[in-house]
């Protein structure tokens, strides 16, 4: 549980919201010129980052509104809140490094983390 | 059209007020509401429905304002809630609906959804604190406070009547009335903490 601070809300408990999942994926202008591939990409691939993620969230039990959310998924932090259509923010800091050298993308467990070709 | 309409409340039929540690219940059953959906920012908008209802529609987050027969809600920045508890009919929607609404608007008759439990008393915070997890002081401060929020997994809205006397107005789906209105009455058992 932790604390997200809703742009027209204010500071409300997390369960009251719900994660849209990653930010920021546009859908490719022409359809029929992309490839299978690319729009399989489109459509179901996303990163999941242990660290700083760029996410959607939705106040779903409060005002019901969209927004972008900065967040280090291994600690959630929350770095950064702003509003859909405004520019990715900068922010600082490295992702955390791993003991077990796990890599940056994918579950964590290297055997089941998606390669692509 | 509706007809033998029943409140939703089992114990609080025919608009019996119980009492249960300090604390009153009473169910404001059939009151009118009026979901309205528009953008805030278009102001023909929002002077032609501010005409309609001769009230103002409120733009600064989780309040509400009262003209003194409807009050009406924030629910987000293109949403409100229109309530009038006199009435029992469709009344305030038929004539919003008759008259040349603005183009990018929306009214929905949402009167069946919700019913109103209101709660009166001393200690309604202490109450309330054991349900939820918003900071009351903070978002509940005053006689135009509204807040959207969760109880025990059911959403609700909870508005705040006046300053001096702690009345709540809460609004739940008919179907989550009884529940949460028996979680309450539980809740009433041992309050000084
Ligand atoms: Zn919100």
């Amino acid at each position: 549980m932790f604390l997200i601070n809703c742009p027209y809300c204010g500071e409300r408990e997390q369960s009251e919201f719900s994660c849209g999942g990653e930010a920021h994926i546009s859908r490719p202008k022409n359809p029929p010129d992309t490839s299978d591939d690319q729009w399989a990409d489109y459509l179901f691939m996303r990163k999941n980052i242990k660290g700083v993620q760029f996410e959607r969230w939705n106040h779903s039990s409060g005002c019901r509104q969209w927004f972008n959310v900065v967040r280090n998924t291994s600690t959630d932090e929350i770095l950064g809140i702003y509003n859909m259509g405004e520019a990715i923010p900068e922010i600082d800091g490295e992702n955390p490094k791993t003991p077990s050298g796990e890599p940056e993308i994918g579950s964590g467990n290297i055997s089941t983390s998606f390669k692509k070709k | 059209m509706i007809l033998n309409r029943e409140n939703a409340v089992i114990e609080l039929k025919d608009q019996t007020i119980k009492e249960y540690g300090g604390i009153e219940f009473q169910e404001i059953a059939f009151a009118q509401k009026i979901n309205l959906r528009g953008n805030s920012n278009n102001k023909s908008f929002m002077t032609l429905q501010g005409k309609l209802l001769d009230a103002v529609l409120p733009t600064k987050s989780n309040t509400y304002t009262n003209n003194g027969k409807i009050k009406i809600l924030w629910l987000g920045p293109n949403e409100w809630l229109i309530v009038d508890e006199d009435k029992k009919n469709n009344e305030l929607f038929l004539k919003l609906e008759k008259s040349d609404s603005h183009e990018e608007s929306a009214i929905t008759d949402v009167s069946e959804n919700r019913t109103i439990i209101r709660i009166r008393g001393k200690k309604i915070f202490n109450l309330l604190a054991k349900f939820l997890v918003i900071d009351l002081d903070k978002n509940l401060s005053n006689d135009s406070s509204v807040v959207q929020t969760l109880f025990v997994k059911v959403p609700i809205i909870l508005v705040r009547n006046n300053s001096n006397v702690v009345e709540i107005d809460l609004y739940v789906n008919r179907s989550h009335a009884n529940y949460v209105y028996n979680l309450l009455v539980d809740g009433t058992k041992n309050l000084d903490f």
